[in-house]
C-alpha cells in the first residue's frame, strides 16, 4: 500500500499548503503544483495505467476522493482569500470624501444677459415676441416717430451720442446729427407697430447708449428691456396688472408697486413705476433713500400720435408701453456695487453669476 | 425748480404733513427731488451785542471787539468792518457755524490776537450783494436768538422735478394752481392786486413816444411788449424781496434785476432790463428791433462770453447793434448798472424750438431759455408786464410811462376739445365719477361745458397748458389727479397672442449654451473703440467698412464704434492679467458697426469672440492644468458645429499674409457648407503685447449671421450599430505637409461604406526612428457593417485596400 500511503501524505501536506496559503498567487501555486498539467495528484492519476489492475479501483477511488478533497479545500480558500482579498482592496481604495471632484468647469452668464432671459421668458409666459433692434438709430426712429419731433424739450432729457453722417446731410444744431445711438429701445416700438399685424405684444431687449461718464452708478452704454401692446381694448388697469405682476415674478410676490404720474413724449398718460424697497420693505432707508420704494421702469399708455404716425388708428387700438434698465435690476437683485464691473471682464466677478 | 414753502403758502395751503404732501407730488407727476430746510445753514449764527470795541493792537484798521452772544461768556473777536461800534447789536457767526461758500468759522489768531467767531456782513450770510459793512441790527433785536429765528427763515424748500411738458409748472402760481388741484382746494392768486399797483406809480408822458418796436418774424416772436420806468434808482432790494429770490434759488444782486427774476420765478415770464440810456438812439428815442442774427454777427452776453451767431438765432437790437440774445440772454452791451436811471423793460414771447436750438447751439442754458423752449403764454406776457413794472417802480423809487408798446404778431389759440367720458373711463380701466373730472380740469384753469351729450364735454385748455391739444392730453390730468393708485390692475384680454422667439433668438441662445459648456465665461465689454484698434489688431480691414465715428465722444479712447469685439476681450485680458488672474476663458456676442462713405446708417453685424489664456483651471490634486493653445479654441468651436449641426465643416489654415493677427502656423479659417464662418487661431505675440496682453492668447471671432444661416434645426437619426466592430490601430509615417485633412479624406474614401469612423490618437516625431520632416500619425478605424458581423478576412482585405491607397496617394509608409 505504498501507493496509498503515498496519496495519504500527498494529501495532508496538500491540505496544510492550501491552509497556509495566505494569497490568491500563492493558493494558485499550491493548486498547479498538485492538479496542474505536471502536478503531482495529476501524475498519479495519469500514472493509473501502470497501477496492476487489481488495485486500480482501490487506489483510482483514493485520489479522485483526494482530488476532490483537495478542489473542495481550494474552492473553500480561494473563496475566503478573495473575500479577504476584495476586502483588502476595498479598505485601500478608501478616498477622503472631502477632496475635491473631477469636473469638467462649466460657463457662466453674464449677468445682464442672465436677467434679459429671465425678464423674456417672463413675458414670453405672458404671450409676448421676443424681438431685436438696431443700435444706430436715426432720429426719425429715436425721437420723431416718439413724439419728440426736433428741437421738442424732452430730447435733453437724454444726453445723445451723436455720430458722423457719412451721406452728406447736415443738422441744424452744431454738434448734432441725423444719426445716432439708441438712448433708448422705444424705437423698436415703431418699427414693430410698422412693420407687424395688430395685435402686438412684444418685448425688446437691447443694448442703449447715453453720454454719462463712467462712474459706479453710471454708464455711457447699459441695457433696457423696452414692452408694447397694441390691441383693442387695453387699459391702463392692464398696463398696471401687468408691470405689477412682472415686478413681482423679478422681484419677489412679497414686493409691492406703486405707479407716479411722469412725463414721456410717446406715452400717455405715462408712469413711472415704483417697486417697495427689499431692504426696508416700505419704511425707508438709505438703499432707497427713505422713501420706501425703488424706482424701476417707465411706462404709459401708447401716445395715440405714436398709433397714427405708424398707420394704427387710436381710435379703434389702444395699447401701453414700458421701459426697464436692466442694470437697474441687476444693481437691486444683486447688490453690484460699481456698473463699471460689468464691463471689465475681471473672470472674479464673471464667475459668481 | 426750487419752492419756498413759506412763499407758496401765500397762495394756497400748504398741507402740515411733508412726507404726505411729497409723496403727493410724487404720484400726481411732480418728482421731489430734494427738501432743504434753510434755517439749517444759520446754525450757530445769533444775534450778538458788541460790548466793547477797541483797536487792535497791530493793525490801523481792524478792531478787537467783546460780544455777547447770549452765552454764559461774552466772546471776542477780531472784526475789520469799518462800521462796528460798541453797543451796536449784530450778527455773530460763532465757532462751528457755516456761512455760504463752504467758510466755517474757527477760533483762530488774526495778527496775534484770538477770535472766536465773526460778525457778519449780509452778503456773508447770503442775504444780498451788500458788503459795504457789518449789517446793523434794529436796537431791540433780542441778543442770543438764532438768525434763523430772527429773520423767520424757518422756511421749508422743495427741488421739483418739473416734466418738460409742464412750462406752467416753473411758476410759483402753477405750482399753487397744481397743488390746489391736487387738494382741490382754493388758490388766491396775486396778479390782479400786482397789476392794480402800477396805477399808482404810473407817470410822465406814453412810453410810445420813447419807444418803437419792429419785429421782423411773428414766428419768431409771436409777441413782444415793452414799458419804460424812469427815475430808477439801482441799488440793494428790500429783504422780502431778496429773500424770495434766494428762496428760488437765485442770487440777488440788486432791486432791477431782481425784479425780473421775481417775475420769472412768480409767474414764468422770463424779463429783460435794458439800461434805456444804452438802448437809445440820438433822437432819445429807442428803437428796438427783433430779428435774425446776421451770420458772424458777435454779441457779448451778460455772462461775459463772446458769443458768434447764426441766422437761425433772434436778436434784439437796436438799429445799430444787436443787444439781447432773444429768450437766452441780454447783452453786456445794455445791462442795468448802479448808473442806470431808466430801464426798458421786456415782456415776450419767442419762438420754442428756436430757443431750444440756439441754447444746444452755444452751450448756454438759462432760466429763460429753459422756459422759453417750453413755451411761455403770450397771452399773458402784458398783463405780467404792468405787474412786473409796478414792482420795479415799488422798489426803485421810479415811475412807469403810462401805456406799452405790444407788437402782438400772432396769438396762439387754444383748441377747443371733446372729453368723451365714456371712453376715458374705459380706457382708463376705472369708473371715476363726472363730478371729480369737471372739477379738475375746472381747477386746472380749462373752461368745461356740458353738450347735448351728457357723456361729452366741452373743454377749452387755457393758454398757459401748450401740452393740452388733444382729448388723451386731458384724460392724463384726470387720471393722475384722481390718483394711478386707485385703478385696479388686470391682465389684457387679447385672444391672439402667442409668446415666441425668433430663429435667430433660439439659434444664438444654442450658441451661447455650447460655449458655456465648453468652459467659456459670457462677458460685455464696450461697443465703443479707440481709432487704430484694428490696426492694432492687425486684423485684415477688407470687409470692415471705416469706423463709425462719434460726434461728441466721451473721450478720444472711445470715439469710434468697434469693428471686432477681439480687441475689448484682449484688454480684458490684459485686465485679469494685471491682477494675478491667469486662467480667462471669455467670449462675448456683440454688435460691430461698419460705415461706408455716402451711407447714413451704418452696419450693424453680430459677432461672437471668445479669448482664451492660461489653463481652464488652476492645476488640481487629480488634474493638471494645461495651458491653452490653438485645439483648446478650436474644440470649442467643434462643439459649437456639433450643437448647431453646421453641415461640412472644415477648418482651412491661413498663411501669415491672410491673418497677420495670428501666429503663423497656428491660424485657421472656420468653414461651413462651403461658407467662411471665421477664424481661429493664436493672436501673434506681438498683437497681444500691443493691448498689454501677455500672450499666449488663443482666439477666435465668428459672424453669426453665417451660424444662424447654416444652423440645421435637427441631425438627421442614424441607427445605433446592432453587430459588432472590428478596430484596427494604424500608423502612417508621412511628411510634415501633409495634414490630417488630407489623411482623413484619403481613409474615408478608402474605406467605403464599412468605414465607420477614424480617429487620429497618437502624433510622433523622432527624427531616428521617424525620419527628419517626418511624423508618425496612428489611426484608430472602425470597421463595421449595419446588417452584418464582419469576417475578419473582410476587414483584413478592407484595411489592407485602405493602406495602399493611403500610401500612393500621401506617400506614407506604414509604420510597424
Amino acid at each position: 500500500m505504498a501507493i496509498a500511503e503515498e496519496l495519504a501524505a500527498l494529501r495532508e501536506r496538500t491540505l496544510a499548503e492550501i491552509a497556509a496559503a495566505d494569497t490568491s498567487a500563492a493558493l494558485e501555486a499550491v493548486r498547479v503544483a498538485v492538479l496542474g498539467k505536471s502536478g503531482t495528484l495529476t501524475g498519479y492519476l495519469r500514472s493509473m495505467g501502470s497501477v496492476p489492475p487489481e488495485e486500480r479501483a482501490t487506489v483510482g477511488k483514493t485520489v479522485n476522493a483526494a482530488r476532490v478533497e483537495v478542489e473542495e479545500a481550494l474552492a473553500a480558500r480561494k473563496a475566503a482569500l478573495d473575500a479577504a482579498e476584495l476586502e483588502a482592496a476595498i479598505d485601500a481604495a478608501a478616498v477622503d470624501v472631502t477632496l475635491p471632484g473631477r469636473a469638467q468647469q462649466m460657463g457662466t452668464r453674464h449677468l445682464i444677459n442672465g436677467i434679459i432671459d429671465e425678464v423674456s421668458d417672463i413675458f414670453m409666459g405672458l404671450g409676448y415676441k421676443v424681438v431685436e433692434g438696431s443700435e444706430i438709430e436715426t432720429d426719425y426712429y429715436n425721437f420723431t416717430a416718439l413724439n419728440a419731433p426736433a428741437d421738442h424739450p424732452s430730447r435733453s432729457m437724454q444726453d445723445t451720442f451723436y455720430i458722423h453722417d457719412l451721406s452728406g446731410d447736415t443738422s441744424r444744431v452744431r454738434g448734432e446729427s441725423d444719426v445716432l445711438l439708441r438712448t433708448q429701445t422705444s424705437g423698436v416700438q415703431v418699427h414693430t407697430m410698422e412693420d407687424w399685424d395688430l395685435p402686438i405684444y412684444m418685448v425688446a431687449p437691447g443694448k442703449v447708449y447715453r453720454r454719462d461718464v463712467a462712474d459706479p452708478s453710471h454708464l455711457p452704454q447699459f441695457h433696457q428691456i423696452e414692452g408694447l401692446v397694441v390691441d383693442k381694448g387695453i387699459t391702463f388697469g392692464d398696463l398696471k396688472g401687468t408691470l405689477d405682476y412682472v415686478c413681482k415674478q423679478i422681484f419677489g410676490p412679497e414686493r409691492k408697486t406703486r405707479f407716479r404720474a411722469h412725463y414721456f413724449p410717446f406715452t400717455e398718460p405715462s408712469a413711472e413705476a415704483d417697486v417697495s424697497c427689499g431692504i426696508c420693505h416700505g419704511e425707508g432707508c438709505r438703499m432707497c433713500k427713505g422713501t420706501g420704494w425703488i424706482e424701476i421702469l417707465g411706462c404709459g399708455m401708447v401716445d395715440p400720435n405714436v398709433l397714427s404716425m405708424s398707420g394704427i388708428d387710436p381710435e379703434v387700438y389702444s395699447g401701453f408701453a414700458f421701459g426697464m434698465g436692466v442694470e437697474r435690476i441687476a444693481c437691486l437683485k444683486y447688490d453690484v456695487p460699481d456698473l463699471r464691473m460689468l464691463l471689465e471682464g475681471d473672470m472674479r466677478f464673471l464667475r459668481q453669476f | 425748480m426750487k419752492v419756498s414753502l413759506k412763499w407758496l403758502s401765500a397762495y394756497t395751503e400748504v398741507p402740515s404733513d411733508l412726507k404726505a404732501f411729497c409723496d403727493r407730488l410724487d404720484l400726481t407727476g411732480t418728482g421731489v427731488e430734494g427738501v432743504e430746510k434753510t434755517g439749517d445753514h444759520f446754525d450757530r449764527i445769533v444775534v450778538g451785542h458788541v460790548l466793547t470795541c477797541e483797536p487792535h493792537p497791530d493793525s490801523d484798521h481792524m478792531h478787537v471787539v467783546t460780544v455777547d452772544a447770549g452765552e454764559a461768556e461774552p466772546v471776542q473777536i477780531v472784526c475789520g468792518a469799518p462800521n462796528i461800534a460798541a453797543d451796536i447789536k449784530v450778527p455773530v457767526a460763532l465757532v462751528g457755524a457755516e456761512l455760504p461758500g463752504d467758510f466755517k468759522i474757527k477760533k483762530s489768531k488774526l495778527r496775534g490776537v484770538a477770535s472766536c467767531g465773526m460778525c457778519c456782513s449780509k452778503r456773508e450770510l447770503g442775504l444780498s450783494q451788500d458788503h459795504s459793512g457789518i449789517w446793523v441790527l434794529p436796537d431791540d433785536a433780542p441778543v442770543g436768538l438764532p438768525m434763523a429765528d430772527y429773520l423767520g427763515a424757518g422756511d421749508t424748500v422743495l427741488d421739483l422735478e418739473i416734466t418738460p411738458n409742464r412750462p406752467d409748472c416753473l411758476s410759483m402760481v402753477g405750482m399753487a394752481r397744481e397743488v390746489g388741484a391736487m387738494y382741490q382746494q382754493p388758490v388766491a392768486y396775486p396778479l390782479a392786486a400786482d397789476v392794480e399797483k402800477l396805477a399808482g406809480v404810473t407817470a410822465g408822458e406814453d412810453v410810445a413816444g420813447a419807444v418803437t418796436v419792429e419785429v421782423s418774424d411773428a414766428v419768431r416772436c409771436p409777441r413782444y411788449t415793452a414799458r419804460v420806468i424812469d427815475n430808477v434808482k439801482v441799488g440793494p432790494s428790500p429783504e422780502w424781496l431778496a429773500e424770495r429770490v434766494t428762496a428760488a434759488g437765485g442770487r440777488p444782486i440788486n432791486n432791477v434785476v431782481d425784479v425780473t427774476n421775481y417775475i420769472l420765478y412768480l409767474y414764468g415770464q422770463p424779463l429783460h432790463a435794458f439800461d434805456f440810456a444804452k438802448v437809445a438812439a440820438d433822437d432819445g428815442r429807442a428803437h428796438i428791433i427783433v430779428r435774425a442774427a446776421a451770420a458772424g454777427e458777435h454779441l457779448t452776453t451778460l455772462d461775459g462770453e463772446d458769443r458768434e451767431l447764426t441766422e437761425d438765432m433772434t436778436v434784439i437790437a437796436t438799429p445799430e447793434r444787436a443787444v439781447a440774445l432773444a429768450g437766452v440772454m441780454g447783452g453786456e452791451n445794455s445791462e442795468v448798472t448802479e448808473e442806470t436811471t431808466c430801464v426798458l423793460l421786456e415782456s415776450a414771447a419767442f419762438e420754442r424750438g428756436r430757443t431750444s436750438r440756439t441754447s444746444r447751439n452755444l452751450g448756454l442754458i438759462s432760466e429763460s431759455s429753459m422756459r422759453y423752449e417750453r413755451g411761455v403764454d403770450d397771452h399773458l406776457c402784458e398783463v405780467v408786464s404792468q405787474a412786473a413794472a409796478a414792482l420795479l417802480a415799488e422798489v426803485s423809487g421810479g415811475t412807469v410811462r403810462p401805456g406799452v408798446v405790444d407788437v402782438y404778431g400772432q396769438p396762439t389759440e387754444q383748441v377747443e376739445l371733446s372729453f368723451r367720458i365714456p371712453r376715458f373711463v374705459g380706457m382708463m380701466g376705472a369708473e371715476i365719477p363726472d363730478d371729480f373730472i369737471r372739477d379738475i380740469l375746472v381747477r386746472l384753469g380749462c373752461a368745461v361745458e356740458a353738450t347735448d351729450d351728457s357723456a361729452v364735454l366741452r373743454v377749452l385748455p387755457p393758454t398757459f397748458r401748450p401740452d393740452l391739444e388733444r382729448e388723451i392730453d386731458l384724460y392724463e390730468e384726470v387720471l393722475r389727479l384722481w390718483g394711478m393708485d386707485r385703478i385696479s390692475p388686470t391682465l389684457p384680454g387679447g385672444r391672439e397672442r402667442v409668446g415666441s422667439r425668433t430663429p435667430e433668438q433660439l439659434t444664438v441662445r444654442l450658441v451661447n449654451d455650447a460655449l458655456r459648456a465648453s468652459g467659456l465665461n459670457e462677458t460685455m465689454t464696450y461697443s465703443f473703440a479707440e481709432p487704430g484698434d484694428i490696426e492694432r489688431l492687425r486684423l485684415p480691414a477688407e470687409g470692415l467698412g471705416v469706423a463709425v465715428e462719434l460726434l461728441n465722444p466721451l473721450n478720444a479712447e472711445q470715439s469710434v464704434m468697434r469693428q471686432s469685439i477681439v480687441p475689448g476681450l484682449l484688454r480684458s485680458v490684459a485686465y485679469n492679467q494685471s491682477r494675478g488672474v491667469k486662467n480667462i476663458q471669455l467670449y462675448e456676442i456683440g454688435t460691430v458697426f461698419f460705415a461706408a462713405e455716402g451711407r447714413k446708417k451704418a452696419k450693424e453685424r453680430k459677432k461672437l469672440a471668445g479669448v482664451l489664456a492660461g489653463a481652464m483651471r488652476e492645476p488640481a490634486w487629480n488634474a493638471p492644468a494645461v495651458p491653452f493653445d490653438f485645439f483648446d479654441a478650436k474644440g470649442v468651436l467643434e462643439n459649437l458645429a456639433r450643437e448647431l449641426a453646421l453641415p461640412k465643416v472644415r477648418f482651412r489654415a491661413l498663411s501669415a499674409e491672410e491673418a497677420p493677427h495670428l501666429q503663423p502656423g497656428r491660424a485657421a479659417e472656420m468653414m461651413a457648407n462651403g461658407a467662411v464662418v471665421g477664424w481661429v487661431g493664436e493672436i501673434h505675440p506681438l498683437v497681444a503685447d500691443a493691448f498689454g496682453a501677455e500672450p499666449p492668447v488663443v482666439a477666435f471671432e465668428l459672424d453669426v449671421n453665417a451660424l444662424v444661416k447654416n444652423a440645421q434645426p435637427a441631425r438627421p437619426y442614424v441607427d445605433v450599430p446592432t453587430f459588432p466592430a472590428v478596430t484596427m490601430d494604424q500608423a502612417f509615417v508621412v511628411g510634415e505637409d501633409v495634414t490630417h485633412e488630407k489623411m482623413v479624406q484619403v481613409m474615408t474614401s478608402a474605406g467605403g461604406k464599412l468605414l465607420e469612423s477614424v480617429a487620429l490618437f497618437d502624433v510622433y516625431r523622432d527624427e531616428e526612428r521617424v525620419g527628419a520632416g517626418k511624423k508618425s500619425m496612428a489611426y484608430s478605424l472602425v470597421w463595421r457593417a449595419p446588417d452584418r458581423t464582419l469576417t475578419s478576412e473582410e476587414v483584413e482585405k478592407a484595411h489592407a485596400k485602405l493602406v495602399a491607397k493611403v500610401e500612393k496617394a500621401t506617400g506614407a509608409e506604414v509604420r510597424g
